[in-house]
């Protein structure tokens, strides 16, 4: 489904990516983990289409098709999905609003009919519920006064809405306590489906004992330095980055000493 | 030698119609005489800086437009309707009942002994010196109307004055109201410039307010455009004890658009709230100046003003609020936003505060900004067009002030002339 061959991409003139190599296949779950810094978010950014990030070589393509010379619209409406790791504050724009447009674009694109609001607001609330986000969020702006909690079950909300084809994951995990932990993954795992690949970025190992991904790949420098079963995250969970010679700002890659939203 | 400053031609001190109540004639006549040296405004007029040079008058305009029978535009109205067509107010174009206890009149209409109370009131609600173009109008109507609410009265339904012009020649108008509104009255009043001709033309109107305790007065003020139309106008406000004065501007560009506001708070109590949303594109031009004087303690002012530029438009914001050495207990906010849409766009938002009374809240706060990239990647990235996501974000600067503009039907109006701007605005998005 998704190929990506030496990608390079850099921001500022700095190079963060560089030379990523990664095949996911309908119906697999990856996750990708690593230190800070190490590229998990632009890697994550450049996939949606963020042209604060600029691309120097390599290539990626969706179903065969060259995803990088897409627009980040049109990218989204062939099946993209970022959950943000910092989800954007859009006061004057509503949730509801901003939902139904956006599942009408992508309605539009597959040539069916727009929803009217009644029927979208069915859809939301039962939504909302499965997320255990309160349905009055709806009427407030986009991620307005939301907690960081909220933030991340908003963006779970619009995946299972969008029912996209590639949903990406950015650290969907970090800052949530034990219930939404639980809620979160709950509803990535209502994510999987054959037809849907799974990458989530994850800094921790924590989500993984809730959504257990088919493969672990590990990101140091802009690089993937190694890829493997979901043991490998176990034992990175256990030993820490340092066992495969990366440099890492905390001791351990577990979550559990830490609460760190990064 | 300095060059001898350029004077308001002589031309725009002829009025035509000498169809007045002998009062008014004579104010208009005593008001020409003091304009006879005006100096027009220049870069280096305070009140004028990023706006006289778009000020473009010429002696082909001066003339007075001939009043029109009919509006070009047959605008329906959800209320009653008081058609100003050239600046005058037309009989046969204006549709409202006999209503008991408010009387709508034209000056011509009025004895000489009412017509000589209202010349004793006309400009009392503005500062000749702080607004020089509201003199320009009371030495050149060529009629007005008059509204006044007896106490306690309430009228049903909005009033709707639309002012067109039917410019199929050069010329001004000189349209002028003075709304009374007694003890606990209440009105909703509608105000739309509309033009549907093609000829330069200079559009100098003046609405005055005076409420008397407990009166309620919402104003919507709509400035529709027109490229052909340089339109200078003054709104002046007098507000007696508890009484409440709500004022919703919106203004779209043209070559050159100015509103002065002035609202004086003179009772205690008093309370007014003003909202602004301005939207400006091509080479357009839109300049809002507003004063909230509090001259009495206790007394509430809220305003909220939001300017849009795109293109190469420039749009301007200066809000004072004065807050006398009496009006102890104040409460005034002020907020101005701006939102640049184009690089080449250009706005100037200046807030003066002069406070001399120690007791008070006093609040502002004006940013420039432009689209936050962020937000518009967000909304793409959930399949949204980028030009609809440009419109969402836009419409998001301004959609708390649409929403609050209390009749459905012009913000029906409102909307459907911004996205016409969008459409254009976002056109090469
Ligand atoms: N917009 C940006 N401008 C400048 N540097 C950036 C930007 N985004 C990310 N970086 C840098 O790129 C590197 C990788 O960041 P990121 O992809 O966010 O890492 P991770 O998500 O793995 O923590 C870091 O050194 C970070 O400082
Ligand atoms: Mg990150």
């Amino acid at each position: 489904m998704l190929s990506i061959k030496n990608l390079h991409a850099s921001v500022e003139g700095k190079e963060i990516l560089k030379g990523i190599n990664l095949e996911i296949k309908a119906g697999e779950v990856h996750a990708i983990m690593g230190p800070n810094g190490s590229g998990k978010s632009t890697l994550a950014q450049v996939l949606a289409g963020n042209d604060a990030f600029e691309v120097t070589s390599g290539s990626v393509t969706m179903h065969g098709e060259d995803l990088l010379e897409k627009a980040t619209e049109e990218r989204a409406r062939d099946g993209v999905f970022l959950a943000f790791q910092y989800p954007v504050e859009i006061p004057g724009v509503s949730n509801l609003q901003f939902m139904r447009t956006s599942v009408n674009a992508m309605r539009h694109h597959r040539g069916e009919s727009e929803m009217n609001a009644a029927e979208f607001m069915k859809m939301a609330r039962e939504i909302s519920k499965q997320v255990d986000l309160d349905p009055a969020f709806l009427k407030r702006g986009v991620n307005e006064g939301f907690s960081g909690g909220e933030k991340k079950r908003n963006e779970i909300m619009q995946a299972l809405m969008l029912q996209p084809k590639l949903a990406i994951l950015d650290e969907t995990d970090s800052g949530l306590d034990i219930d939404a932990l639980k809620v979160v993954s709950d509803g990535v795992n209502a994510l999987r489906a054959e037809d849907r690949a799974i990458l989530m970025v994850t800094h921790y190992q924590r989500l993984l004992d809730h959504i257990v991904p088919d493969f672990v790949h590990v990101l140091a420098e802009g690089k993937i330095v190694k890829s493997g079963g979901r043991e490998l995250a176990l034992e990175l969970e256990e030993r820490g980055y340092a066992w495969l010679g990366i440099k890492d700002d905390e001791t351990a890659a577990s979550s559990a000493l830490s609460n760190s939203a990064n | 030698m300095k060059p001898a400053p350029s004077l308001l031609s002589s031309a725009f001190l002829q009025p035509a119609g000498q169809a007045l109540p002998a009062p008014l004639l004579a104010l208009r006549k005593q008001r020409g005489a003091a304009l006879v040296d005006m100096p027009m405004p220049t870069r280096k007029t305070e009140n004028w800086k990023y706006s006289s040079k778009y000020l473009k008058l010429t002696d082909e305009m001066a003339v007075s437009l001939p009043t029109a029978g009919k509006t070009g535009s047959a605008l329906a109205v959800p209320g009653y309707k008081v058609a100003f067509i050239n600046g005058v107010m037309v009989p046969e174009a204006s549709e409202y009942p006999d209503l008991n206890d408010i009387l709508i009149q034209r000056f011509s209409d009025l004895s000489d002994a009412e017509a000589s109370e209202l010349a004793e009131r006309l400009d009392s609600t503005l500062d000749a010196k702080a607004v020089q173009f509201a003199g320009l109008n009371t030495a050149r109507f060529e009629d007005g109307l008059v509204i006044r609410l007896k106490p306690g009265a309430v009228l049903d339904q909005p009033l709707f004055i639309i002012h067109e012009v039917t410019a199929d020649a050069s010329g001004s108008a000189f349209p002028r109201i003075f709304v009374e509104a007694g003890r606990n009255s209440q009105v909703t009043l509608v105000e739309e410039f509309i033009s549907s001709g093609q000829e330069a033309v200079f559009v100098n109107s003046v609405t005055e307010f005076t409420l008397a305790e407990g009166a309620n007065v919402t104003n919507i003020r709509l400035s529709m455009g027109g490229e052909n139309v340089q339109h200078i106008g003054a709104t002046g406000v007098t507000q007696q004890r508890s009484s409440r004065f709500e004022s919703h501007c919106v203004g779209f560009g043209g070559p050159l658009r100015r509103h002065d506001l002035r609202v004086r708070l003179e009772g205690k109590g008093a309370e007014c709230k003003l909202n602004g949303v301005v939207v400006t594109q091509d080479t357009q031009h839109y300049d809002n100046h507003t004063t909230i004087e509090h001259v009495a303690p206790n007394c509430d002012s809220e305003e909220t003003y939001r300017n849009i530029a795109a293109d190469k438009s420039h749009a301007v914001f200066n809000g004072r609020i004065h807050i006398h050495p009496d009006a102890q207990k104040s409460n005034a906010n002020m907020s101005n936003k701006n939102l640049l849409l184009s690089t080449g766009a250009e706005i100037d938002t200046k807030p003066e505060l002069e406070i001399y009374a120690d007791d008070v809240k006093c609040a502002h706060g004006a940013t420039i900004g432009q689209l936050d990239k962020e937000s518009l990647f967000y909304l793409v990235s959930r399949g949204i067009g980028l030009r609809e996501a440009n419109v969402l974000l836009t419409m998001a600067f301004i959609n708390e002030l649409v929403a609050q503009i209390p009749v459905d039907a012009v913000k029906d109006t409102v909307q459907i002339r911004l996205n016409q701007f969008f459409d254009q605005a976002f056109q090469e998005v």
